[in-house]
This record gives structure tokens, C-alpha cells and sequence, in this order.
């Protein structure tokens, strides 16, 4: 349990090179004592890194690491007191499940009391009571990954529990269990959690805060709800939410209006210091409205296709070389055709060379 | 079809089981047979065809000075001598493996894969050509036609198998067990002995065989190396020929020495059927 900071923090995997590439851009950043964090982002943009630099299985090219304001950064994994739990599940497959919960807690000589007290908790949490006398490879590949989760979880004193994607192996319904039951023991303890992931919806049910990276940068710190309603590029809202944002490549015809196919749609930016300028405008398509009639903000548009996903209706429209996607209520009674697609001001967001104004 | 490919498969392997048990057989009933028997008619079975007798095994634990050969003393120290050098070239093997197979060394041009190949190269250079150097050194420092000399000879001979094997063992022990094991409190030497190491048991069952084997068969550095004082089984099982070959003791001998080996195989198969690395990761 500590507040862990990182400070200026770069990496890069061949740093003596002429031109080094970074796997991460300098960046700072705070994890607060006992939050919720989750990282998102595509394969291959730095969650990983950013974990093991953490962790101290990686040591940063530049840049500082504080827990609860010391300096770790030249201090090893073993003497951090951290959790991690990777992608796949480990267990050391020599011994028993038992002592594969009680590994870390014997490896810090805690009482033998203490590691029964602990190791039993853990695993009536994780439901692997059952299974305590078993050799660990016996086991199948998601309650293996449970062992590796125990692992981490079965220490109070850890400084924070950093997790890669660890829920892959686990099946939907147990998944579901388990976040919650992380989102308890991070509630009843004051863990610090951080889980790397690159489902959009896992992040959003278990974070507080969501941290969304591209290419080694970070793109976006926010609230789930931030992430959605006010994108900061377009990338976030290509990658959160599903479907993707709806993103029209457009021009600043007036100080609070862009002009999409002629069509001008007003919005609630101030671009007064863009006049003319290209820019584009970003709506979900849960805030577009199916209306009958024209008016102000509405584009007519074709609709081409209905797709029924039980809780609601996607619907595709075609305006030119424009695709319009707009999540409607399944009851809503619509047929192929013309239609007019209404867009609210308050919820548009307009972005000048892919970042939020 | 398929019966077809079943007869054809026990039908090999019936082949070729006579063809591996058949010399053993020969070597087992001549071993019981006299200078009559081997040379007057081919005769296989005992009592029926010849009258068996125990003195081919006989001469091999009598002195010489009864007219033996008294090959006991070189079968303990050719035990004591592959067992040494395997041990010091298993524990020494497996450290430099795991550095290689963990860590990434730089020296000039020279990466992790050539220093392996560099183990491995001492053992394709043809012997002969190791046997001078060898042979000066040990008298340099003394060791010549001594036990320790052999020893120190056989670990350079034996470590390479032992790296090479055990390299390619941890290659495929996946890192993140290592990682999960700092991250749980060890340090990297706890990390390597508390949790690598169990895990590699069938790498290190396999290096030590393999060590074992090509020790105990070794003739070449047995024989250049030593004189009077030293003499190992392979030298001595040799040194049996005479100008009336002795086939008798000479089969007898054969089989004790191969006796070890076969123990190994049998004792190895079982246990490495039952302990397997599956399911460490996945």
C-alpha cells in the first residue's frame, strides 16, 4: 500500500543506439494509495513496460520511481514489495497449491500462523480451498491463473498489485466474479491495483481511472465517463467504445459551427481562432438521434443497414462519402431509406490535428 | 492400412530388438564358457551344448599375482572418476547454462551464442588433437596417471554436454518464472535454486546421463594420461587381449561394464516418464 509516483520516466530497449527507440515517452504520473487504475491500450504501446518498470523487472532509461515519496528506482524487484501477475499463469509446478500462495509470504520469513491465516483467506476468496493439497500443475489453466492471482493478493503489505492482462485464460463468467472480487479486496485492504489491459470494457467495470496509451505515450487520464463523452484525440475515440466514434473530416465555417458536406452543425467550441481551418468533428453514436423532420443540426442521410443486437439497434447511414453509425432503441420502428439524423451541440467534440479543442 | 502399418511397426522393432539383445546374449553364454568350448564347435546353450563354467568371471576379481586380472580396482575408479567429474561438470554446467540462457553478454563481437558454441566446439575438435596439451599440462602440474588428473580432464571433456543440454533446458523455462520469483521476494540466487532448478529435475537428469555415459566410455584420455599407478576400466577391459584371446573374460568383462550404463537407462526412463515440465506455464 503506497502511493507510487512516476516521475519523467522514459524507456527506451536500445538506448546506446544512434537513433534509440522509445517503447515509452517521458512521462509523469501518480498512483494514489488503495485507487483502482487500469491501462488500455492496443497491443504493443508500452502497458507492459510501464508494468515492469514498476515492478523493477525493467530499469527505466531516464527518470524516477518513488513509493510513498522514496526513491526505488535502483532498488531490485525483491526489495520493492510489489505484486505482479502476468499474462499467463505462472505457478511453480514443483510445489503444491498451498505453498504456492505461501512462496511470497515465506520468502519475507512471515509466522507460520500468519501464512496459514493468510493463505486460507486468500484462497476461500479465490475459491481455492479445495484444491490447497493438490500439486499446482494439476490444475487447470484458469485456476493456475488464480494461484498467480493468490499470489500477488496474499501479501497486505504489498506497495501495489500490478496486473498484465491477467483475466485472458479466465472464462467470462468467473471474470466477471473475479473483478469484482479484486474491487473488494481493494476496498477492504487499500491496495493499490493497476491492470493492464486492452478491453475497453474490463477497464471501464474496475477502474476509478483509466489511463490510455498509444505508441508509448499516454494519451488520456480520465474517469470512464471523461473517456467516453470527451475523447482528448481521436484515437480514444476510435479505441473506446463500441462501435468507434463517428469521426467526419470537416471545416470551421463559423465561431461555434464546423461545415460537414455543406451541412452546418453548431457545437458547443469556441472556434473563433480556426476560422476556415480543416478540422474533425467526433459524435458517438449513442447521441444521435433518429427525428423526422430537418431542422437545425440534422443531416439527411441513407440509411443502409440494421443490425439488431437485442438491447439495441446499430444503425448504418451513408451521407456521400460519410458512414453514420447511431445506437438507437430497439423499439424504435425504422425502415431502409432517407432519414434524418440529429446532432446535439453539447455533445460534439471538435478536434484540430487529431487532439480535443 | 492400419493394420498393415502395426505389423510393419512391431515387425521393426521385433528386428530390431534381436539385433541390439543378440550380442548380449552371445557375450552372456560365452562369458560362462572355457577355452574348449569357444573354440571346438558354435554352441549356445549351456549344459545341452557346453558345460558351464565360472572361470571367466573368476579371473577378473583374482590378483594378478594368482593369475588374474583384477579388474576391481579400475571399475572403482573409473566409478569414482565419471561420477566426480560428472557432479563438478553438472553443478558448474548448469550455472554457466542458466547465465547464458538469462543474461546477455557482450565482449567485443562475441554474444551469448558464440560463447555456447564455444563449449560445445571443445567437443567437436577431434581428441587426438587435445591429447598433447592435456598431456603437458597434467605433467606441468604434476597430475599425470593420477585419479584427480582424470578428473580434471573429464569435466573439461564433459561440461560442454552439460551446458549445452542445460542451455536449451532453461531456454525453454519460461522468464517469467524467474520474474514471478523476484516479484515474491527471492533474490536471483533463491530465484535460481528455490525455483528454476526444480523445475529443470528432467534437464539435469538428462545432462547427468549423458555426462555419465560419455565419461565412463572415454578410452582415449584414459589410456594416453595414465601408466602403472592409475588405470581405468576401459584401459584395463583392453589390456584383457592377449595372444590367445581370452574371449571368456573378455565377454564377461564386457557385460560388468556395461552393467552401470544399463542401470542408469532403466532407473533414468522411469523417473523421467513421471516428472515432466508440463504445466509450468499454460
Amino acid at each position: 500500500m503506497a502511493k507510487i509516483d512516476l516521475s519523467n520516466i522514459s524507456h527506451s530497449y536500445n538506448p546506446n543506439d544512434e537513433n534509440p527507440t522509445y517503447a515509452l515517452n517521458p512521462f509523469s504520473m501518480t498512483w494514489e494509495n488503495g485507487k483502482r487504475y487500469a491501462i488500455l491500450g492496443p497491443s504493443g504501446c508500452g502497458k507492459t513496460t510501464m508494468l515492469n518498470i514498476v515492478s523493477g523487472l525493467v530499469r527505466p532509461s531516464k527518470g524516477k520511481i518513488l513509493f510513498d515519496e522514496k526513491d526505488v528506482t535502483n532498488l531490485i524487484t525483491e526489495e520493492r514489495n510489489i505484486a505482479q501477475v502476468f499474462q499467463f499463469p505462472v505457478i511453480y509446478s514443483t510445489m503444491t497449491v498451498y505453498d504456492n500462495l505461501a512462496f511470497p509470504l515465506k520468502c519475507r520469513n512471515f509466522s507460520k500462523e500468519k501464512i496459514d491465516e493468510r493463505v486460507k483467506s486468500v484462497s476461500d476468496t479465490l475459491r481455492l480451498s479445495s484444491f490447497l493439497n493438490l500439486p499446482a500443475r494439476k490444475l487447470t489453466a484458469d485456476q493456475k491463473q488464480l494461484i498467480s492471482l493468490g499470489r500477488g493478493l496474499v501479501r497486505e503489505d504489498v506497495a501495489g498489485v500490478l496486473m498484465d492482462e491477467p483475466l485472458t485464460v479466465i472464462d467470462p463468467d468467473l471474470k466477471f466474479r473475479l473483478r469484482r472480487n479484486l474491487k473488494e479486496i481493494n476496498e477492504q485492504y487499500k491496495t493499490t491495483l493497476v491492470y493492464v489491459t486492452h478491453d475497453q470494457n474490463e477497464a471501464m467495470t474496475f477502474a476509478d481511472n483509466i489511463i490510455v496509451m498509444d505508441q508509448g505515450e499516454i494519451v488520456q487520464v480520465g474517469l470512464p465517463k471523461d473517456l467516453f463523452e470527451r475523447p482528448k484525440t481521436t484515437f480514444v475515440g476510435y479505441f473506446i467504445g463500441s462501435p468507434a466514434m463517428n469521426i467526419f473530416e470537416s471545416e470551421v465555417s463559423s465561431e461555434y459551427s464546423v461545415k460537414i458536406n455543406n451541412i452546418e452543425i453548431k457545437t458547443n467550441s469556441n472556434l473563433s481562432k480556426l476560422k476556415d481551418k480543416n478540422v474533425k468533428l467526433g459524435i458517438r453514436s449513442e447521441f444521435i438521434n433518429v427525428v423526422e423532420k430537418e431542422g437545425e443540426n440534422t443531416i439527411k442521410a441513407s440509411l443502409t443497414r440494421v443490425e439488431d443486437f437485442g438491447n439495441f439497434k446499430l444503425l448504418t447511414a451513408n451521407m456521400e462519402n460519410f458512414i453514420i453509425k447511431s445506437k438507437v432503441d430497439r423499439e424504435l420502428p425504422i425502415s431502409i431509406g432517407d432519414i434524418n439524423l440529429y446532432i446535439p451541440p453539447e455533445k460534439c467534440c471538435v478536434y484540430e490535428n487529431e487532439k480535443l479543442i | 492400412m492400419e493394420k498393415l502399418y502395426t505389423f510393419l511397426k512391431y515387425t521393426f522393432i521385433t528386428l530390431w530388438t534381436v539385433f541390439i539383445v543378440a550380442p548380449f546374449l552371445w557375450a552372456v553364454s560365452t562369458s560362462f564358457k572355457d577355452f574348449q568350448s569357444v573354440n571346438s564347435k558354435v554352441t549356445y546353450i549351456p549344459w545341452l551344448d557346453f558345460e558351464p563354467t565360472l572361470e571367466g568371471w573368476r579371473v577378473l576379481v583374482k590378483s594378478p599375482a594368482r593369475g588374474g586380472v583384477d579388474i576391481v580396482e579400475p571399475y572403482f575408479n573409473s566409478i569414482f572418476v565419471t561420477c566426480t567429474a560428472s557432479l563438478v561438470s553438472i553443478v558448474l554446467g548448469t550455472l554457466a547454462a542458466y547465465a547464458l540462457s538469462r543474461f546477455t553478454f557482450k565482449a567485443g563481437f562475441v554474444r551469448n551464442n558464440d560463447i555456447t558454441f564455444f563449449f560445445i566446439s571443445q567437443r567437436i575438435m577431434p581428441p587426438i588433437v587435445l591429447s598433447i596439451p592435456f598431456f603437458i599440462f597434467l605433467s606441468t602440474i604434476g597430475l599425470l596417471d593420477s585419479l584427480l588428473g582424470l578428473v580434471v580432464v573429464y569435466i573439461v571433456l564433459l561440461m560442454p554436454i552439460a551446458v549445452w543440454i542445460m542451455v536449451d533446458f532453461f531456454n525453454r523455462v519460461p522468464k517469467e518464472l524467474d520474474e514471478t520469483a523476484l516479484i515474491d521476494g527471492c533474490n536471483p540466487y533463491q530465484a535460481f535454486y528455490k525455483v528454476v532448478l526444480p523445475n529443470s529435475i528432467p534437464g539435469l537428469i538428462v545432462a547427468g546421463m549423458f555426462c555419465i555415459i560419455f565419461g565412463w566410455i572415454d578410452f582415449f584420455f584414459a589410456f594416453i594420461l595414465t601408466f602403472t599407478e592409475v588405470q581405468l576400466l576401459p584401459v584395463k577391459v583392453v589390456a584383457l587381449n592377449s595372444s590367445i584371446t581370452p574371449w571368456w573374460s573378455l565377454s564377461a568383462s564386457a557385460l560388468i561394464s556395461v552393467a552401470p550404463l544399463i542401470i542408469v537407462a532403466f532407473v533414468v526412463e522411469r523417473y523421467l516418464s513421471k516428472g515432466n515440465l508440463s504445466g509450468a506455464l499454460k
